[in-house]
């Protein structure tokens, strides 16, 4: 069994806590990303998983196994760390063959093993190249190689893409996830690059400070984030959040949004789970679900900037609290200073408590 | 060396230099060069260039500074390659060497070991690591002169060495290791081992702190124990820098001289009279410079092979790492 269970896992560092009680259940062959800006505990959580460091409270569980105590040669995990760590004074045969030997297999079984796993990653015309010196996607799949051949139940990938030029990145992404459906193991990959999380994993784990903020498929994380800060973190440019308070109207429940005037009417379920909550709150959209229209109906806001990127244009609106921004066509024509409508997709619309900064109505918990 | 020197300016000034400028301003580029580089060069020359071909002019005469004439007129008692053939028929030059090698092959090997040892120990946390750290590089601050004096009193017949030794096995030792052939080899042993296995423990200890941690882990993820990670990951990573400090160490104990001198003065008879002390003594008691100048070139002469080998291994080591 390769499913993985954190049990309030807590982490402290002297006084410094890096990782608040988590519990997070990942299931057997899944394909987990722990995302977050640097510091969110992401890659300790990791490190626990691999024995490299030992919880401070909570347990971790491979399958009903408690891991507790097993050093982490004996966890039955592969490791593939951000820089690779590939053995540089060996040469790619070497590297790939170092598991079963340390493990004290026979010479004729580790020669097929490590036939096996070349074919299977395209290694074997460079089986005898020296590991220093290799292009940066042969060194990830030898360090993938190194991994595989021990057919770890569980594969733990930290932020492999990092020194990764953008363009290549897309292949590499591409790539993982192809050796992924090969191997069938469940993965955990931690990165703190969204695009990477949202299209490889099957779930996605989103931290920040030490503490799991939401976890869910990338769908579900994109369109329903728990909190302000995942509505944040998620989409590039992340959710537009705008300070205002539910305020009744004979069109129905809308966000009165101060200088910024009156939303449209929210939509029924949500303008239900609204009036059960008082106080003031976030009017939240994506960039991408709101329209650009010269006049009309909806929030006015003069525009500033306009980020040109070829296919798409981001246009920013107003200053300060109730800076937004927009997701258009390239053929917009506002300029900077032109006063501007935004009408967002209301279905689309969502809203969050402005002092918990949780969602209000979602359908998670 | 000068050579090397001067190529590398060449091709800095040719890359700074655009391309289709005339030829008289590169001359000029060059130049410049050379005046920049001039100062370097006189040094080298005075330091290494003259006094090897002094010493080479010398060793081909009987020219002793008793001999009333300068050194630049030695030519007067010019004697061929007689210097050299009294050379390679000198029993005591050969033994002293012998002795040397001995000493060097003992010495340094320990010093490894024990380097090594340390630098293992060191390279992890535990409590009160500086203060030990200072203590173990105290050795080496000594002046060997000092050094020498001090093993001197230790290994006296009635010294501290003795009386330990006599409250371990429980009965009186009265050893006089300075005055016993081999003793007093293995105490002057003991002496610079004392002395330089810090040294060795110091450049060890920096080339393991730069072994990449990441790489002991993943090793340590792929199952492989303290030992294997040892020898498979720690000692390979090391090889450059081993192959330096067994060069320093070798090169240096082959010249091995103040303390042993202090301890014993080559003595009883010739037991302990390693090659320094051998020109030493013939330098200063039988006054036969040119005679001297040979023995010292034939001792260069090994000893850059020696350096020349270590070089070219640690080339190779580093090729395999790029």
């Amino acid at each position: 069994m390769s499913a993985i269970h954190l049990k309030s896992l807590v982490k402290k560092f002297g006084d410094f806590t890096a990782l608040k009680t988590m519990d997070l259940e990942i299931a057997d062959g899944e394909f987990m990303a722990l995302l977050g800006p640097s510091g969110c505990g992401k890659s300790t959580t990791m490190n626990m998983i691999a024995g490299m460091e030992e919880p401070t409270e909570g347990r971790i569980l491979f399958g009903d196994r408690d891991m507790a105590g097993v050093p982490m040669g004996r966890r039955g995990v592969g490791f593939v760390f951000q820089n690779y760590a590939i053995f540089t004074h060996m040469t790619v045969r070497q590297n790939l063959a170092y598991g079963p030997r340390m493990h004290g297999r026979p010479k004729a079984e580790i020669d097929r093993r490590v036939g096996a796993i070349a074919e299977l990653l395209q290694l074997a015309p460079m089986l005898d190249r020296p590991a220093a010196g290799l292009s940066v996607n042969i060194l990830q799949r030898v360090a993938i190689g190194r991994s595989a051949i021990l057919e770890p139940a569980i594969f733990l990938l930290d932020e492999p893409l990092s020194n990764v030029d953008a363009a290549f990145r897309a292949v590499m992404r591409t790539e993982l996830k192809h050796l992924q459906r090969e191997f069938r193991q469940t993965m955990v990959y931690v990165t703190h690059d969204q695009l990477e999380a949202m299209t490889m994993a099957d779930r996605i784990a989103v931290m920040d400070h030490g503490v799991l903020q939401q976890v869910g498929t990338p769908i579900e994380v994109y369109n329903d984030p728990a909190n302000v800060f995942v509505a944040r973190f998620i989409g590039a440019p992340g959710m537009n959040l705008l300070p205002g308070r539910p305020a009744e109207s004979d069109r129905g429940l809308v966000v009165d949004l101060g200088p910024l005037g009156v939303t449209a009417p929210l939509p029924a379920p949500l303008a239900q789970a609204l009036r059960g909550h008082p106080g003031d709150v976030l009017f939240g959209f994506r960039p991408e679900q709101a329209a650009l229209e010269r006049a009309g109906p909806g929030i006015a806001a003069p525009v500033t900037v306009v980020e040109r990127i070829g296919a798409r244009t981001i246009v920013h609106l107003g200053e300060g609290e109730t800076a937004m921004k927009l997701v258009a066509g390239n053929d917009v024509t506002a300029e900077a200073g032109a006063a501007v409508v935004v009408a967002p997709a209301m279905e689309a619309v969502r809203v969050f408590d402005r002092k918990t900064g949780m969602a209000i109505g979602a359908s998670h918990g | 060396m000068s050579a090397v020197v001067t190529s590398r300016d060449e091709e800095t000034i040719r890359v700074a230099i655009p391309a289709g400028s005339d030829a008289s301003a590169r001359d000029e580029a060059a130049r410049l060069g050379f005046r920049l580089t001039l100062p370097a060069q006189v040094l080298v020359l005075f330091i290494a260039v003259f006094p090897l071909l002094m010493q080479l002019y010398i060793s081909l005469t009987d020219w002793s500074p008793l001999s009333g004439r300068n050194w630049w007129m030695a030519y007067e008692s010019w004697n061929d390659f007689y210097n050299y053939a009294d050379l390679a028929r000198d029993g005591r030059f050969w033994s002293a060497l012998w002795r040397t090698a001995v000493v060097m092959l003992v010495c340094v090997p320990v010093q490894f070991l024990l380097g090594l040892g340390l630098a293992t120990l060191f390279a992890d946390e535990f409590p009160g690591k500086r203060v030990f750290y200072s203590i173990l590089l105290m050795p080496m601050m000594v002046v060997p002169a000092v050094a020498g004096y001090m093993f001197f009193m230790l290994f006296q017949s009635g010294g501290p060495v003795n009386d330990v030794l006599s409250t371990l096995l429980g009965t009186r030792i009265a050893i006089a290791w300075l005055s016993d052939p081999t003793l007093a080899l293995v105490a002057v042993m003991i002496a610079d081992i004392w002395q330089w296995t810090p040294l060795m423990f110091l450049i060890l200890l920096a080339g393991m702190v730069g072994v990449p941690q990441d790489q002991i882990r993943a090793a340590t993820l792929l199952g492989a124990g303290p030992w294997q990670r040892f020898v498979t990951i720690v000692l390979p990573k090391m090889k450059t820098i081993i192959i330096i400090a067994l060069a320093i160490r070798a090169i240096e104990n082959f010249k091995i001289f103040d303390t042993l001198y202090i301890m014993t003065g080559g003595g009883p008879g010739v037991a302990t009279e390693t090659i320094s002390v051998y020109i030493y003594k013939v330098t200063t008691q039988d006054l036969i410079w040119g005679y001297v100048a040979a023995i010292a070139l034939a001792i260069l002469l090994v000893l850059s092979v020696v350096t020349v080998f270590a070089m070219k291994r640690m080339a190779a080591a580093r090729e395999v790492r790029a």
